[in-house]
């Protein structure tokens, strides 16, 4: 193909992509929050503990409040899990917040930023057939800028856990995310 | 190939032999540019093309767009009455031929706070001159608003706003949002974000300053503007409708019974595994289910479209 050829469909494809950018702002604006679930193992035993995380990503430029927020009046970010008989929640662990002073408060807040890892370890009760179940849950938060904040929001989650019989091992994952969290 | 394009190629190359010679004159040699150079063009040709669609993006079209707002079409502010937090109803349509500073805000929003005692202070000066500051707080709970009002010794009207108020004003997405409304009843300014006290004062002074019965035309919209400053209010024709979003009101009673069933045989692509119908009243922000119910309502009303 000729350069000029070249150089036209080079100008086409960014104008294109303007094109749509533009189009995708008149749709749904993007989630300032998303969050997925990582497992710390593939699957788990009857009758054991198993760690998950929850990994938000929080846009630039927002924030949202610590679990336990500086100011009572402030909405705190949680992790909302409905346990089944089969599952259990033992234990719910959220980073510690970021101290941060605002324009609008007096002293500094307590606030997540960038990614945030919620530890979480379940239980497996002990007869547990093994199957796949699943395990329904929210990221709760609330987010702010500097000048603005957003209504309260969650992210729905769902989180399917396979539950194998002893004799299958499990393989080891997303070692990264849970050596950083403290999950008894 | 080349050979064929040179013998195609146009006579006139200045050479002064054009239209006269026969043959074709020999043609110079195409002067071979440097791959460097011709990279280096189409670098500034992309720059100027990205830098041209923005400028047009963020500059150009704003301005002229707020240009063609600001000269007459001040939107009538929607009137709406809600109960006070004292249990009082509170009219917007009581306010007419006063200035108006409507704030949403929530007692949960650390930025909206900061501006509640500049609202206190313009209440308590400009009141007598014809200013009414009314609060319209989206929590979900009232206790806590009562519990504020006093520890912020409020002095203006405070009422729980609800979904339907949000989308008259045309969705208030970030909180604080601000519409100063003059005493002829018309929005002139929105504000999203915190601002500063004095860009309120000053537009409470230029709207106290115009008559109630013609439209402040000279008003000088204060304070920093972004895409979120645009007013832009809601149809109540499509906030009202059994279809939230979607205004049925050319539709016959049964043509809307028949409509929502085409609704609820669609799934909608939001993720909410729920059907349109569905989606779009347990949902009325779900621009997904919105874009799709009004795209099946064009087609039931253009069937062979």
């Amino acid at each position: 193909m000729c350069d000029g050829a070249k150089m036209l469909r080079v100008l086409l494809s960014v104008i294109l992509a303007a094109w749509t950018a533009n189009l995708a702002r008149g749709q749904e604006p993007a989630p300032v929050v998303q969050a997925k679930w990582v497992m710390a193992t593939d699957a788990a035993h009857a009758n054991s503990t198993f760690k998950v995380a929850v990994v938000a990503t929080v846009s630039p430029g927002y924030h949202i409040n610590d679990h336990k927020p500086t100011l009572t009046y402030l909405i705190p970010t949680e992790l909302k899990l409905e346990p089944l008989k089969q599952i259990s929640v033992k234990d719910v662990v959220y980073p510690k917040g970021r101290l941060k002073k605002f324009g609008f408060s007096d002293g500094p807040l307590s606030v997540y930023e960038g990614t945030v890892t919620v530890g979480t370890l379940l239980e497996v009760a002990r007869a547990v057939p093994p199957g796949a179940y699943t395990l329904k849950g929210k990221f709760a938060y609330q987010a702010c800028n500097d000048h603005a904040c957003l209504p309260p929001a969650s992210v729905p989650l769902t989180l399917t856990l396979k539950v194998v019989p002893r004799s299958v091992p499990l393989r080891h994952m997303n070692a990264d995310v849970f050596e950083r969290i403290q999950l008894e | 190939m080349d050979e064929h394009l040179g013998a195609e190629a146009p006579a006139d190359s200045g050479t002064g032999q054009s239209g006269q010679a026969q043959v074709p004159p020999p043609q110079p040699e195409r002067p071979v540019v440097p791959r460097g150079k011709l990279l280096m063009g189409a670098v500034v040709a992309l720059a100027l093309v990205v830098g041209l669609y923005f400028v047009n993006r963020l500059w150009i079209a704003p301005a002229v767009k707020i240009q063609a707002k600001a000269s007459k079409d001040h939107p009538v502010a929607p009137d709406f009455s809600l109960p006070d937090i004292s249990g009082k109803q509170l009219n917007l349509s009581d306010y007419k031929g006063k200035v108006v500073i409507l704030d949403f805000w929530a007692t949960w929003c650390g930025p909206c706070l900061i501006e509640i005692p500049g609202f206190v202070a313009l209440q308590k000066r400009y009141a007598n001159e014809g200013l009414a500051v009314v609060g319209i707080s989206m929590d979900d709970g009232q206790q806590q608003v009562v519990d504020f009002y006093k520890q912020y010794n409020m002095n203006y009207r405070v009422a729980l706003g609800n979904a339907r108020l949000e989308e008259l004003y045309g969705g208030i997405i970030g909180l604080p949002t601000t519409f100063l409304i003059g005493r002829d009843g018309r929005i002139y300014a929105k504000h999203e974000g915190a601002m500063d006290v004095s860009v309120f004062e000053e537009e409470v002074k230029q709207l106290l300053g115009a008559p109630a019965d013609a439209e402040a035309a000279s008003f000088q919209r204060e304070g920093p503007r972004t895409r979120a400053d645009q007013i832009e209010l809601g149809d109540p024709k499509e906030i009202d409708s059994e279809v939230p979003g979607v205004d049925l009101t050319k539709l016959t009673a049964a043509q809307k019974e028949d409509f929502k069933k085409v609704l609820a045989g669609q799934s909608c692509t939001c993720g909410c595994k729920m059907n349109l119908l569905k989606c779009r009243q347990v949902d009325r922000q779900c621009g997904v289910s919105r874009k799709l119910a009004r795209e099946q309502l064009d087609k039931f009303l253009k069937p062979n479209v």
